[in-house]
């Protein structure tokens, strides 16, 4: 069972949480000319690192906040949380 | 708001707890909060209003995380950023909350018939939590309050008094049944008494 630092209620079980995803991906510009394969690469394709990975996760029993995790994929070790519109760097 | 559901009813009139054998000053006493209304407040996103100069019932929105301004008649739970709950026995709350809250920057949801409101009283109260909520409750004192789970279900916790041991756990109606009868399923270690 993982323990996530919340950024607005502090540390709580997991259980209180709902993964959201990789957290680098980034939509394609509105307006923009895009191919088929930009869509793709967008909706279907991640990269499923072993190590550090930036995630979305959701607060879904708690404050109901989207926030980043930096998250080791290997170890499971919580680098550090940020606010959805905190720079993750 | 009515009374709850069938089964709790019934569970008040026929049962009426479940407490043979056990000592009466060690009973949990569990009744259901009915008669109130709670409204969510939520500041928009691009609000710039100062929630400092706001009150209502003249209990300020906390900017903390898991705190509660009340009085006697109304309880503001801080909910989320910028979210909170208003739980009041005032009937007319709404009037208050309406002229302090502008629509400009609020929103303002009625939840008094989507919530029902259980209240555990005893010296095992914490115990009966801890039994299906992950949260760690060593260091929640009187006038905190978190959303967390009960056993899958989602609750909001609001404690009214730490040396009394006097929780209002709030859930959705629909899960109303299920909540009661875990609740009561964890009680029946310490005994319960429906009031």
């Amino acid at each position: 069972m993982l323990e996530i630092k919340c950024p607005y209620c502090g540390r709580r079980s997991q259980n209180e949480f709902s993964y959201g995803g990789d957290a680098t991906v980034k939509r394609p510009k509105l307006n923009k000319d895009i191919s088929d394969g930009e869509w793709d690469e967008f909706i279907y394709y991640r990269k499923n690192p072993r190590g550090i990975h930036l995630e979305l996760w959701h607060h879904t029993s708690g404050c109901r906040q989207w926030f980043k995790v930096k998250r080791d994929t290997s170890t499971h070790e919580i680098v550090k949380t940020f606010m959805i519109e905190e720079e993750s760097q | 708001m009515t009374k709850l559901t069938s089964q709790m009813s019934i569970g008040i009139k026929v049962f009426n707890g479940n407490y043979f054998n056990k000592s009466e000053s060690s009973l949990l006493k569990i009744r259901e909060i009915s008669d109130i209304k709670i409204f969510q407040i939520t500041q928009y996103k691009n609000s710039k209003l100062d929630i400092s100069l706001i009150k209502i019932d003249n209990q300020i929105l906390s900017k903390m995380s898991g705190c509660v301004s009340a009085n006697f008649n109304t309880r503001i739970l801080w909910s989320g950023p910028k979210t909170w709950i208003v739980i009041s026995k005032n009937k007319n709350i709404i009037d208050d909350i309406n002229k302090n809250c502008s629509a400009n920057n609020f929103a303002i949801t009625d939840l008094s018939h989507s919530r029902m409101t259980i209240q555990i009283e005893g010296k095992n109260a914490f115990d009966v939590i801890k039994k299906g909520c992950p949260l760690n409750l060593n260091n929640f004192k009187t006038n905190m309050c978190a959303n967390t789970v009960f056993n899958g279900i989602t609750i909001t916790i609001d404690l009214l008094d730490q040396d009394k041991n006097i929780f209002n756990i709030m859930s959705h109606r629909s899960f109303a049944d299920s909540f009661y009868h875990a609740i009561t399923d964890a009680s029946l270690e310490y005994g319960y008494k429906i009031e």
